[in-house]
């Protein structure tokens, strides 16, 4: 419903929506403009060719299986998660959320380490088999990509489904256990229908997550045959120097996932408040043993990769305890161009900022949407997802080539602007419930009392969104962090941000510098998640 | 000239329209009642400047106060809801609209004054989810007060209470209203607080103001059967069940209806209206006294008794000058 009067919540969100609509349009503009090089060779080989078929069918593919498997996999997690208490129950569900904030280059590095032919698990396995040979053969496979994205994503699945199931009140499935229905036709017929949308929107979340998986295919794929839209607007970039393939390409995919995002914005789910919580069992006896069965599946599953990349930092394969990788990096001599140092502090300082942005014009573009109930503007803040990250990447580093620089300013510019208009609409979707559960009628109260406009959102609105900002700051900053995709896309050697030199790393079989830079970004990622994740809300009834 | 003035006041709905004409003198607690949906919140936010007419005009203290904006208009409101500030405590919710410069000292004092007038001394310092929705209204009025508004509006303050803090919280708000001498606009839509509370009573039906006056005014001499019934029980019956072939109804309230169990003769009760063999069709008992509904001739009456009848077959006397007719 449009309600009137709040002409000023679109005035403040003016600025943000400038802001989005300038970095959202300028590179696809370019993308466009070098798609229809030559009247639209590009675009017409595209809709021509039959690879572009292959890649549709392999992308969806590789979408729907990972989105299908984290799902099923997490439902049974989650329905013992919804069902029991005991120790350690909060903690696992917290450190869950975990996966909202870890780069995605971190998951490809501590695959390869943990996973790898010659890695971790291996060691071990052919040490307690006694073999000396490798006995799983895991990476640079579609197996891979599966599983590293069921990696990241079983924990997303599962926190949804379980905070969507212990929210919902069970007197109906007691309702039924009295009609003398037992508990599997109790699940199916009462529970699972009602756990439908929370499933619904957590396989679209995966789905469109791994729909522009690019790091994860590119590295653990590790082959061409494995390409999505993303790594293929990638390679032929970097690989073939074909920019009106890519960029044509990236149009196409850009159609896709335009659609694909207008049909599951109308699957929405529709929350309803529950007057009351379902009331937890104390897990005792067989149902305790299980709890710490599911708890040791659930961290032996994420753990080792992680901490395979620790353990990596200060070990050599042989297992014999190094500082050479942390030396590497105190002298800035780790082979590249860009130093280790550098890179952390351009990563750092580029998150920062572009974290910082969007939190400042994201929570108004939030405010005035929640005040407006305006349609478009979420519509809006969403087409730089829909656009995807390879994209945009793509059309900063047309506008690079199209502006002929060799300042190192505006190579840092771009990377912000790239890494801002990715991030922005992550920020603006977590402060808009936020804004959306301040009443109307605080703001009336306000007014009554003779207080501004200006001061209201000040001093009654803003230290409400507050818990939400955070949020929405560490959400961005560890997404600004990790970014691998645009950055890529967009380098031209001037700017090297950590995961860039983590990827280079892996790429040159340095896997020891590698981890210790990993770490460093493992440790500032579980800082930003605790940032996140801390701090008091205000209760708002 | 009224303290507030609304003249010709019309706000225009996709299925509903406003219309309100009525004043209010300084320092009177005039009470709004209506039914769901008869529009006394939407006046109470004309007036409060949360929603702009489309034509007509409100008068405060004489200056014509219709364009202006909430913030100018001097007009302070306490809501239904929960509208304090989560994010600061008792204390600086009340402070927050206070006027003009004060220093830190004077704030305080006038808070700590405000919270001893609502009866909440001590609760400078709570956070006002820690509130029970009694203290929250209570810290509302206060917050609100602090604003030295011209005039307050209450937007059904009691309603998400249960009954005993509904009645100890009107009692309170009357003698607020008493000491400050503030004028104020309440609404409601239960009878029993308006009555209580108010000098005077506004009746609002959909959409329109219908009716005007003092509680016993218009449960007394009530305009229309609408106000009648809506002031309080009564019976409705044709006027031609007691006078052949004359048309138009009459209106009686249950206490002016007596029931008799022996045969009654018209002559010798001529200033009651006899109506014999009628029949108690239920019987409930309310505290003080009887509600008997009763069937004569296929309508339906209302008649209080002080005792319990033992027979079904009564006679009902109503008194004729009791009886209102429209």
């Amino acid at each position: 419903m449009r309600r009137k009067g709040n002409g000023y919540y679109i005035l403040r969100a003016l600025p943000g929506i400038f802001m989005l609509l300038i970095l959202f349009l300028i590179p696809l503009s370019l993308n466009f403009s070098y798609a229809f090089k030559d009247n639209g060779r590009a675009l017409i080989e595209i809709f021509t060719d039959s690879y572009t078929l292959h890649l549709l069918r392999f992308t969806l593919t590789e979408a729907i299986l990972s989105a299908l498997i984290s799902v099923l996999a997490a439902l049974p997690f989650a329905a013992f998660f919804s069902a029991y208490r005991f120790p350690l129950r909060r903690t696992v569900l917290t450190l869950s959320g975990l996966s909202f904030t870890i780069p995605t280059i971190l998951v490809v590095l501590g695959f390869v380490i943990w996973y790898g032919n010659n890695g971790l698990l291996n060691a071990f396995l052919m040490k307690i088999l006694g073999r000396d040979y490798s006995v799983i053969y895991v990476l640079y496979s579609f197996k891979a990509i599966i599983l590293a994205h069921v990696y990241l994503n079983f924990p997303i699945a599962f926190l949804l489904i379980t905070n969507a199931w212990t929210g919902m009140s069970d007197s109906q499935e007691k309702a039924s256990y009295t009609l003398g229905k037992g508990k599997l036709k109790t699940f199916l017929v009462i529970t699972l229908p009602r756990l439908r949308g929370a499933i619904i929107a957590a396989f679209i979340l995966i789905f469109l997550y791994c729909f522009s998986s690019f790091a994860i295919i590119l590295v653990l794929g590790g082959n061409p045959a494995f390409s999505t839209f993303e790594t293929e607007i990638y390679r032929r970039v970097h690989v073939n120097v074909d920019r009106e393939g890519a960029a044509a390409l990236s149009l196409f995919s850009f159609f896709i996932t335009g659609i694909l995002l207008i049909i599951t914005s109308r699957t929405r789910s529709v929350k309803k408040a529950e007057r009351r919580e379902r009331r937890l069992k104390k897990a005792e006896g067989k149902s305790l043993i299980a709890a710490v069965f599911i708890i040791l599946m659930i961290l032996l599953f994420i753990l080792p990769p992680m901490l395979s990349i620790v353990y990596r930092a200060f070990f050599t394969k042989a297992g014999d305890f190094t500082l050479r990788a942390w030396e590497d990096i105190a002298r800035k001599s780790t082979g590249f161009s860009s130093s280790a140092i550098l890179a952390i502090i351009n990563s750092f300082l580029i998150a920062l900022t572009s974290s910082l942005f969007a939190v400042l014009l994201g929570s108004r573009i939030a405010l005035a949407t929640a005040k407006t109930g305006s349609r478009i503007l979420p519509v809006l803040s969403s087409l730089p997802m829909a656009a995807g990250s390879v994209t945009l990447g793509l059309g900063f580093s047309l506008l690079a080539v199209t502006v002929e620089h060799d300042s190192l300013f505006f190579s840092y510019m771009l990377v912000i602007a790239s890494h801002l208009i990715i991030v922005l609409p992550f920020a603006v979707r977590t402060i808009i419930p936020g804004a959306e559960a301040i009443p109307s009628s605080l703001a009336k109260a306000s007014y009554t009392l003779g207080i501004s406009r200006g001061k209201t959102v000040r001093k009654v609105e803003n230290p409400l969104l507050s818990s939400y900002k955070r949020k929405a700051f560490a959400f961005a900053f560890a997404l600004s962090l990790g970014e691998v995709n645009a950055t890529l896309t967009l380098s031209d050697g001037h700017v090297t941000t950590l995961p860039i030199l983590i990827y280079r790393m892996i790429g040159s079989y340095n896997y020891q510098g590698a981890a210790a830079l990993g770490t460093l970004l493992l440790l500032e990622a579980l800082i930003v998640f605790i940032i996140g994740e801390g701090g008091k809300k205000h209760a708002v009834s | 000239m009224p303290y507030l003035e609304v003249r010709k006041l019309e706000k225009k709905y996709k299925d509903f329209t406003l219309s309100a004409s009525f004043g209010v003198d300084e320092g009177e607690l005039l009470c709004i009642i209506g039914p769901s949906g008869s529009g006394k919140s939407t006046l109470l936010s004309l007036i409060a400047g949360l929603e702009k007419p489309d034509s007509g005009t409100i008068t405060l203290a004489g200056k014509d106060i219709t364009g202006e904006k909430i913030q100018e208009r001097n007009i302070g409101m306490v809501f239904q809801d929960f509208t304090l500030f989560p994010s600061m405590n008792v204390e600086k919710n009340i402070q927050y609209g206070m006027k003009g410069k004060k220093k830190k000292e004077e704030k305080k004092k006038l808070s700590d004054m405000l919270l001893s007038l609502v009866g909440l001394s001590g609760y400078e310092k709570r956070s006002v989810s820690s509130l029970s929705g009694g203290e929250a209204q209570r810290v509302q009025l206060a917050r609100a007060i602090a604003a030295e508004p011209g005039m307050l509006l209450l937007d059904e303050p009691l309603s998400a209470l249960d009954a005993p803090l509904r009645k100890s919280l009107r009692n309170a708000i009357r003698n607020i209203h008493d000491s400050l001498g503030l004028t104020m606009l309440y609404v409601t839509h239960d009878r029993e607080e308006a009555f209580s509370i108010s000098d005077s009573v506004l009746i609002m039906h959909e959409g329109k103001t219908v009716a005007m006056g003092s509680a016993e005014e218009l449960y007394r001499q009530p305009k229309d059967l609408f106000t009648a019934f809506f002031t309080g029980e009564g019976t409705k019956i044709p006027r031609s069940l007691v006078y052949e072939n004359e048309e138009g109804t009459l209106f009686f309230r249950p206490e002016d209806a007596v029931i008799s169990e022996e045969s009654v003769s018209p002559y010798d009760y001529s200033m009651h209206i006899i109506l014999r063999d009628a029949e108690i069709i239920s019987c409930e008992f309310n505290g003080g006294c009887y509600m008997l509904g009763i069937n004569y001739k296929g309508y339906p009456i209302l008649a209080q008794s002080a005792t319990k009848p033992r027979k079904k077959s009564v006679s009902v006397m109503i008194l004729k000058q009791s009886l209102l007719e429209f």
